[in-house]
């Protein structure tokens, strides 16, 4: 029988050298360590010896069991490292599951890049009804009953009374109505243009207009606003120049033309060669609408501007037809 | 308005400042050039010649090959213009030069084999006119061989200036230098106007009566007899061409001409044909009809003024004459009117006859009510001097004592108070001074001016202070850095919208805006819709009522384009109609609205994916995701709308505690057909003003569990009928507080394996409480208490597992 012990052991050592693989490992497992493996015979056997031999072979064979249990535990934790180590790597070039790609709307996007840059410089933001009075739309602007200066806003009308609102001016009215000075908030929205629909032009647009109406507001802030604004949103180096205009709310008006940022201002086919374009208008709130209002003009003055997302969104983006924005062409949505 | 550099040097002494300094000075002074013609350059490398020989091209019927003299040699052009002849002088385009219309380069060339050595120009491709019927043929006494520009009289410069509405006098010539003598601080020149006169009076041949002062507050008159009508002189018609207008005859142009110059339109009536000599400014009779000289006939209502004879109407006030009494060839003695209507009444008549001319433009911004009979005198000395007439003696001028020069008083401390910066005293009056704005008295602190009829936007002190402004530069008002105020509050009604849609579009959804301008049937659907009195087209006549229509068009439009699957969102208001008529804000709701809207697959067949089309759960976890991005408290109701929706298939409403913040649901066949969309779209549309923020409410932290979950599987064949929500109310409704969470892991039916109109649903159960660890025993008590529960209540059979 110790000649069996020692054979068993023999025999598992000589087997476990050649071992390669966990499989193999199992295998060996199960003839040696086994529920009917060679250790386990050689204790059945074990069973039928006389008293004397037990008291021998107890020893050796549970020292054999201890002896094969332990190279098997050794064995095992090698060969599982290095399997670990050598499994089949993934192949990573396999493309991976790519979720939609989510986009907002350029022209939100642009708006909220705007919203943003006057929000930090503690401008509210105030919106106000698509459907507006014509009270509010015009008459409070400052746009006289029978005046050419109402041509500049090709309007669509609800009745005699409602419009269609053709600028967010209209909501500074509101502000102001509402709340004593001083008022500084900025209103972006949706308006509405009775021109025909084409690549350059379409019967509505965005826009996001700004007041601003306190004591000893002048000129020269308005410009120091709109230029921090433009070198902000436009880049720290660009150029600007404020042309006198016309707008019946404001006067003086102004409009501000900043380097074409497209060609840098050496002239291309998007500023018509000349080398800037026309971003937004402003200027110093009339007096006539402050009265309006109920505020006193010789206490407070105040600044307004303007500013269309459209045009702005379609330069920045150098798109060429404006009804490719409200077409929602998925292809054109997911490119920005 | 087109202005012509030679015309304004006419006025002011300009001579050394270049054109690029012109334009950039008047555009800084708020008369923007918005472009620059230099005739000159233009028609660089284009000549005359004479046309010595003209046959038909060997090669080609519709071409001949002429032989051209150029002076210096003689070349061979093909030419395909019907009208070229042997002897006639023309434009040539010489080797080298752009045709303005075309953009292209001039090149020796051959023509179906023909060689051609340049380009005879009609009209059109000189850009002259829109006349291209034919080549363009200069008079007989034309020298040949000279720049054409020269030969054209327009070796010129032309400033296209756009004028604000507010600047009436920069229509003319005469305006627009007024404005460069304060920029360049120059003396504005002047026109002595003493024409010779005859013996014989006005008053014996014509006389005026008003009958509405109100309206023609001015009429000033001048008669000019034994004139012959003819053509314009040669410079005459080239001015008006370059200021874009066409050469009649020289009566007709010299009121055109002194227009141009003055901004005051002029008539021209044929006294011979005006019915007792007389001329009487009335409201017209309603409803008569009435031929202009376009030979349109126009229905005159009450309330036009018109300009009447002795008999009938002549003329529609300051908007167009009548055929009736228009200057004719044979035309002799002509009655000129230069009157000043009131701008409002002509703009009302304009309006609703549709008809705006170069008169009825002017009128309707203002015309210089002091400078009428000047220029009906300078139209009379030119046409004296190019239409041989003979002017009256004496002038019949009527004017309203209504008209009076308005005085503003400027304080000077104002300009610094508006602009932030001042400007010294003596240039403030120095430029009021060179925009001749009539500066009667100045003191230290104040200036009073009595504004001249040519400004008739000039009324307050601020338009004073616009003046110095814009005179002075913007350039010079300085750049102040200042941001400070008191502090308010600040708001921002964009936040929740901005906030609800960067969560969209972290889900992978594409952000769309449509047109609030929707059809008006399909926009009924949704609730009673807003209509626009003056819609562009049917396609876009009322205010949308929903989202979802133009979100289904968006769809189909992305169909048609080969985009299958969508995952869409859009935010904007929508506009429901309340009362009979809009009279009030109350009378229509107008509310901001989400909607979010997608149809085709979830997923695409890839190598590790299996394709899988989107359904209602897909929309319906979306919409979890976002409420609870937002909400304390949101839920889905139970309410099922299925029938006699328009829109739904099936849908449910999304409640906020007890207020109904939108619907979410499948796009019913019907009304997807109507915008021939066949596959299923889900929709969800929410109320933004109606969800409650969270950051409104304040939100507890809740400690994390320390002790284990105990969780538990089961599964039951239902009835088909019995809906998830019944059974997972029931189940939470009959356990303790130790159960936190009912999942559904699989939902299976087959006839075969479980019979007919069942199915079989399988849950999780999740058991914890957040102080102690929940023993098996315990929980086990619970469960079976639950399995016993619903197979009582449902009649549902447990599965074994
Ligand atoms: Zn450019």
């Amino acid at each position: 029988m110790l000649n069996k012990i020692s054979e068993t052991k023999r025999q598992f050592f000589a087997a476990a050298e050649g071992i390669k693989n966990s499989k193999e490992l199992e295998d060996l497992r199960i003839a040696h360590l086994g529920r009917n493996g060679t250790v386990a015979t050689l204790f059945e056997e074990f069973k039928t010896v006389t008293p004397e031999e037990k008291r021998v072979l107890g020893k050796e064979l549970n020292l054999l069991r201890q002896e094969l249990q332990a190279k098997f535990d050794e064995l095992k934790e090698v060969i599982e490292s290095s399997e670990k180590l050598s499994a089949p790597k993934i192949d990573i070039s396999l493309p991976g599951r790519v979720p939609n790609k989510g986009t907002g709307h350029i022209v939100a996007e642009t708006m909220n890049e705007i919203i943003t840059i006057f929000k930090k410089i503690g401008f509210s933001v105030v919106t106000g009804p698509e459907i507006e009075s014509d009270k509010n739309n015009f008459e409070a602007l400052n746009f006289p009953a029978d005046h050419p200066a109402r041509d500049m806003q090709d309007t669509f009308f609800i009745n005699k009374d409602f419009v269609l609102r053709t600028h967010t001016t209209p909501v500074q009215i509101r502000i102001m109505q509402t709340q004593e000075p001083p008022v500084r908030a900025i209103m972006p929205g949706r308006v509405y243009r009775n021109e025909a629909i084409n690549a350059r032009s379409y019967c509505m647009f965005h826009q996001v207009d700004g007041i601003y109406v306190d004591e000893k507001v002048t000129f020269a802030e308005l410009k120091g606003t709109l230029v921090h604004f433009a070198k902000e949103y436009y880049g720290s180096s660009v150029q600007y120049k404020f042309r006198p205009s016309f707008f019946p709310f404001t006067e003086p008006s102004a409009e501000m033309d900043i380097t074409c940022f497209i060609c840098g201002g050496k002239g291309c086919r998007v500023c018509k060669q000349s080398g800037w374009l026309e971003i937004l208008g402003c200027g110093m709130v009339d007096p006539n609408v402050l009265k309006y209002v109920g505020y006193d003009p010789e206490k407070v003055t105040g600044y307004a501007f303007g500013m269309g997302i459209e045009r702005i969104s379609m330069l920045k983006h150098d798109i060429n037809d404006i009804r490719l924005l409200y077409e929602n062409d998925v292809r054109f949505l997911k490119q920005f | 308005m087109k202005i012509v550099l030679s015309w304004i040097k006419e006025f002011v002494d300009i001579e050394d400042i270049s054109v690029e300094k012109i334009a950039h000075e008047l555009t800084m002074a708020g008369l923007e050039v918005e472009s620059i013609t230099n005739y000159g350059e233009m028609f660089d490398k284009f000549i005359t010649a004479e046309v010595i020989e003209k046959i038909k091209h060997p090669n080609a019927d519709k071409l001949s090959v002429c032989k051209v003299n150029t002076g210096s040699e003689v070349l061979q052009i093909v030419c395909g213009a019907p009208n070229v002849a042997a002897g006639q002088i023309i434009p040539l385009a010489t080797e080298g030069a752009r045709i303005p219309n075309a953009d292209f380069v001039i090149k020796t060339t051959k023509l179906r084999g023909e060689l051609s050595q340049g380009m005879i120009c009609s009209e059109s491709e000189l850009g002259l006119s829109n006349d291209h019927s034919g080549i363009m043929v200069l008079s007989p006494e034309t020298k040949i061989g000279i720049p054409l520009a020269e030969a054209l009289g327009q070796n010129d410069v032309v400033f296209e200036i756009g004028i604000t509405p507010n600047r009436p006098d920069a229509l003319s010539h005469q305006g627009v230098s007024r404005d460069l003598a304060a920029i360049f601080n120059r003396p504005m020149k002047t026109k002595n106007l003493s024409p010779e006169r005859i013996a014989k009076r006005i008053e014996e041949v014509a006389k005026i009566a008003i009958e509405d002062k109100v309206n023609c507050p001015r009429y000033s008159a001048v008669v000019v007899t034994d004139c012959k009508v003819g053509d314009s002189p040669d410079w005459m018609k080239n001015r008006l061409r370059m200021a874009g207008m066409r050469s009649i005859n020289n009566i007709v142009d010299i009121t055109n001409y002194v227009m141009l110059e003055t901004g005051q339109p002029l008539h021209a009536f044929d006294l011979n044909n005006l019915a007792k000599s007389s001329i009487i400014v009335k409201k017209a009779n309603d409803g008569t009809k009435f031929k202009t000289l376009d030979s349109v006939e126009r229905n005159l209502s009450g309330s036009m003024l018109m300009i009447c004879d002795g008999e009938k109407e002549v003329a529609i006030a300051g908007i167009m004459g009548g055929e009736n009494s228009e200057v004719s060839s044979t035309t002799t003695n002509i009655l000129i009117e230069s009157a000043y209507f009131d701008p409002g009444c002509v703009r009302r008549s304009a309006r609703a006859l549709g008809l705006s001319t170069e008169a009825s433009y002017r009128f309707e911004r203002g015309t210089d009510f002091e400078g009428t009979m000047y220029a009906a005198l300078l139209a009379a000395d030119l046409m004296q001097k190019y239409a041989n007439g003979k002017i009256l003696s004496g002038e019949l001028d009527i004017r309203a004592e209504s008209l009076t020069k308005k005085e503003v008083t400027l304080r000077f401390n104002q300009i610094e108070r508006i602009l932030g910066y001042s400007v010294p005293q003596d240039k403030v009056v120095s430029i009021l001074r060179n925009l001749q704005l009539g500066v009667k008295e100045v003191t230290d602190k104040i200036v009073v001016m009595t504004i001249p009829g040519f400004r008739p936007d000039i009324e307050r002190e601020i338009d004073i202070v616009e003046e110095v402004a814009r005179i002075h530069g913007y350039d010079n008002i300085p750049t102040v850095h200042r941001v400070s105020s008191p502090l308010v509050s600040a708001v921002d009604d964009l936040e929740m919208v901005n906030s609800m849609r960067r969560v969209l579009i972290g889900m992978g959804f594409n952000e769309i805006m449509n047109n609030s301008l929707q059809p008006a049937e399909i926009t009924a659907v949704t609730g009673v819709p807003v209509p626009v009195m003056n819609p562009l087209n049917a396609e876009m006549s009322v205010m949308r009522s929903s989202l979802i229509q133009g979100g289904l068009a968006t769809v189909k439009n992305n169909l048609n384009a080969g985009e299958k699957d969508m995952r869409l969102f859009e935010y904007g208001d929508i506009f429901i109609k309340k009362g009979e008529a809009i009279n009030s804000f109350e009378d229509f709701e107008e509310v901001t609205v989400v909607t979010m809207l997608i149809t085709g697959k979830a997923a695409t067949k890839t190598w590790n994916e299996e394709e899988r089309d989107y359904d209602f759960y897909d929309l319906k976890g979306y919409l979890k995701s976002l409420l609870e991005s937002y909400l304390v408290t949101a839920n889905l109701g139970h309410v099922y709308k299925t029938e006699s929706d328009p829109v739904f298939e099936y849908s449910i409403e999304v409640f906020s505690g007890e207020n109904k913040i939108g619907v979410i649901g499948k796009i019913n066949d019907s009304f997807s057909s109507l915008f021939d969309i066949e596959q299923a779209v889900f929709c969800a549309e929410l109320f933004v003003n109606c969800i409650e923020r969270k950051k409104d409410k304040l939100k507890k932290y809740n400690p994390l569990l320390k002790y284990p979950k105990i969780v538990r599987d089961f599964a039951f064949i239902f009835d088909s009928e019995v809906r998830f929500d019944v059974i997972s109310d029931f189940i939470r409704k009959n356990s303790s507080p130790l159960l936190k969470k009912i999942s559904l892991f699989d939902l299976y039916e087959n006839e075969k394996a479980i019979g007919a109109g069942k199915r079989s649903l399988a849950f999780t159960l999740e058991f914890y409480d957040l102080n102690r660890t929940l023993t098996e025993d315990e929980v086990e008590k619970e469960f079976s208490a639950i399995i016993q529960k619903i197979t009582k209540k449902f009649d549902a059979v447990l599965r074994g597992n």
